[in-house]
């Protein structure tokens, strides 16, 4: 079986052998790269993390848990959020997110429901697998109980994230996500400067981004 | 591929630049310029990244055919398909039977070079297939009908004033003149479609080998909605993108948004191996890799010329070309512009469409300072002036007969001392006819396609003769 393309490339390349084996290619050959970043104390990482959130134009703070309650129900009177989409994790549930959004009379949509009605939906509340503190980046798996679109159609993103999961470089982050099959990075809120070069959030991803260190 | 390609007329294109074109592209220029400066000096190892980059991607093109066949085999056993498109023909065909299988009406696209280079739109269309550009620049342009005249913001020579009755013709609607409300408008619109749509197209920013990943950066989240909604994804990329593995993949997050944009890192950055594996995370549950070649390989062949495929299509480049500022995206003719279009152009679509792009430059050197790979692109630009004037190995030269018979006059003539001096003693009598004050504004074919511009100096001494005076009087 020949691949006219591969063939064309072999010729180009000068190439005269046959690779024997097709895994005989050159993967660890490749030049070395650079020292990866060095973490810092957790406290200092943290605030680094926020740091970059604040400049992305997106929200983040510390909270204990028992903080969780009031800094709910603020978001929900600042956002005017009605509906909510939760994903179903451990953390979350242990934190009892479902139960305080119930507390305030929301109307909780499944994770998985149909797109058309998580489309309408005014929050997105996930977990993050990993955080970047260098970029302000959360980095998310996907999964039944963590579906993709719970970060992404509803038009406010809330993420709770524990320190546990900080990651000084996106080296460590990669040795251990490389064989998943979906991984996403954000780095704030969804923004364009399309038109005029204006800056606008929200185009097309949620229009604001929470960020919670639970502590 | 060499045969059709419509002749790109920089020169003829650029002489009637509408003057609001540099005006709005040098407003995008100026910010990213400075957005990347700023990010450059907060990394004191960013010319050791810079170097890494380029180390990278030259062992990757030098061995693309082992990393290719281990990025097919990879993408395989994650359960999607791999398709390889020897043309954008091939390709074109590839993604129509795609939908054709599913029966698709409509796609939604996500912004990506290589199915504009293939023009993707136009045959989806053709086909009765509705196919909706979602990135809001790229949507706004194709509402407008027109080609992008910046890599990063494709509209940005449109004012809000003219975005506003573009969208209020389309959409049957009364749009106000305000960016925000805009980019809201364009929102509610393009959520239904990315809703209904039964395939999402994209292209890639990078191809990891190792694990057959898709890895895909964007800012407003189209990409994601494209890559995320519908039920099959189809990613048309070039075989140029194909790296080693997760931990190059690392310098080159690092390198491209800071070169691009002046962001640490894009939004969005998604990393795609295969289909979903649960209907319950969402995400399309059929992935599709067209690999597209479309003269790739034969650039391959040119030790010099290759360089270009070390691309990653940040844009630096065109931010700091005075030849690009001053003549926006639209004069190359082609769907990469900047000095990496003049040195891609040309190779891709040969030297007999796109002769005229390698000289679209003044050869300064911003373009290879500023390139995060360290593409040598006036290198390229001289070596494909040669190939246009004397022709190579690759290709006859395409210089038109009377350019070809004038320089090698010129360069005859300037190699003959007695001739040179000759020259120096009547050319300025003769040009002193043209003279008004001490300009000439209109001097004669050839030197007329200057002064048309801008008007010449007079001719005032030789330099010999003003040498010879200054020497004797010092004696």
């Amino acid at each position: 079986m020949t691949n006219p393309i591969l063939e064309n490339i072999r010729k180009s390349l000068g190439r005269t052998d046959q690779i024997s084996s097709p895994q005989g290619a050159p993967l660890s050959l490749r030049p070395a790269i650079y020292q990866p970043r060095q973490p810092e104390s957790v406290e200092s990482e943290i605030e680094t993390f926020l740091n970059e959130i604040k400049k992305l134009s997106g929200i983040g703070q510390k909270l204990s848990p028992d903080g969780i309650d009031f800094a709910l129900e603020t978001l929900i009177t600042d956002q005017n959020i009605r509906t909510a989409t939760v994903w179903q994790t451990p953390h979350l549930r242990q934190l009892g997110v479902t139960e305080i959004l119930n507390s305030f009379n929301i109307k909780l949509i499944s994770p998985n429901a149909d797109k058309h009605e998580m489309a309408q939906c005014d929050l997105g509340i996930t977990e993050a697998d990993f955080l970047l503190p260098e970029t302000g980046t959360l980095a998310l798996y996907s999964s039944t109980e963590k579906p993709r679109a719970v970060s992404l159609l509803p038009r406010i993103h809330l993420a709770i994230v524990r320190p546990e999961i900080l990651r000084a470089d996106m080296h460590q982050v990669f040795a251990e996500a490389k064989n998943s099959n979906y991984l996403v990075f954000i780095t704030g809120p969804s923004r364009t400067a399309d038109i005029e070069l204006t800056v606008t959030l929200g185009v097309h991803g949620p229009k604001n981004l929470y960020v919670w260190v639970i502590i | 591929m060499n045969e059709t390609s419509p002749y790109i007329g920089f020169e003829e294109y650029s002489e009637h630049v509408p003057t609001s074109i540099p005006l709005a592209v040098q407003q995008a220029t100026g910010r990213f310029v400075s957005g990347r400066a700023a990010r450059v000096a907060e990394l004191p190892q960013w010319e050791e990244l810079r170097q890494i980059g380029s180390d990278i991607r030259q062992h990757t093109i030098e061995n693309m055919d082992g990393y290719l066949t281990h990025l097919e085999a990879a993408v395989l056993s994650a359960g999607g398909h791999v398709h390889w498109a020897e043309s954008g023909e091939d390709a074109r065909q590839i993604v129509l039977q795609i939908a054709k299988e599913n029966k698709v009406k409509s796609v939604v696209k996500s912004k990506s070079m290589a199915t504009e280079e293939i023009h993707l739109n136009r045959a989806l269309e053709a086909a009765g297939i509705e196919s909706l550009e979602t990135d809001l620049g790229e949507y706004i342009i194709q509402l407008a009908g027109t080609g992008p005249s910046h890599i990063i913001v494709p509209a940005v020579h449109l004012t809000k004033e003219e975005i506003a009755v573009l969208f209020s013709k389309h959409l049957g609607i009364d749009a106000p003149n305000d960016p925000i409300e805009l980019a809201r408008i364009a929102r509610e619109t393009l959520r239904e479609k990315f809703l209904s749509a039964e395939m999402g197209i994209s292209g890639g920013n990078f191809l990891i080998a190792e694990t057959g990943t898709l890895v895909m950066v964007t800012n407003e989240g189209n990409g994601r909605m494209c890559t995320t909604m519908p039920d099959i994804h189809v990613a048309v990329v070039g075989i140029d993108k194909v790296i080693p593995d997760w931990d190059s993949l690392t310098v080159f997050l690092k390198l491209l948004a800071r070169s691009a944009t002046g962001q640490k890192l894009s939004t969005y950055t998604q990393f795609i191996t295969g289909p979903r594996h649960a209907e319950g995370e969402g995400g399309p549950k059929e992935f599709h890799l067209v690999l597209l070649d479309n003269g790739r390989s034969k650039i391959l062949k040119d030790p010099v010329g290759r360089d270009v495929l070390k691309c990653i299509r940040c844009g630096a480049c065109a931010n700091v070309c005075p030849v690009y500022k001053n003549v926006g995206g639209f004069a190359y003719g082609s769907f990469i512009s900047g000095p990496i279009g003049a040195i891609l152009s040309p190779q891709m679509l040969g030297t007999q469409a796109a002769r005229e792009l390698p000289f679209a430059s003044t050869l300064c050197g911003a373009c290879a300072d500023v390139c995060p790979v360290k593409i040598p692109i006036p290198t390229i630009l001289r070596h494909l002036r040669r190939r246009v004037s004397q022709g190579d190995e690759f290709s006859k030269p395409t210089l038109s007969t009377s350019i070809r018979v004038t320089a090698s006059l010129a360069s005859f003539a300037l190699a003959q001392n007695w001739l040179y001096r000759f020259g120096t003693r009547v050319l300025p009598t003769f040009m002193s006819i043209f003279k008004r004050g001490n300009w000439i504004s209109n001097a004669p074919y050839p030197l007329s396609r200057w002064t048309k511009a801008r008007p010449l100096p007079s001719f005032t001494a030789s330099f010999r003769n003003w040498w010879k005076k200054e020497k004797d009087s010092t004696k």
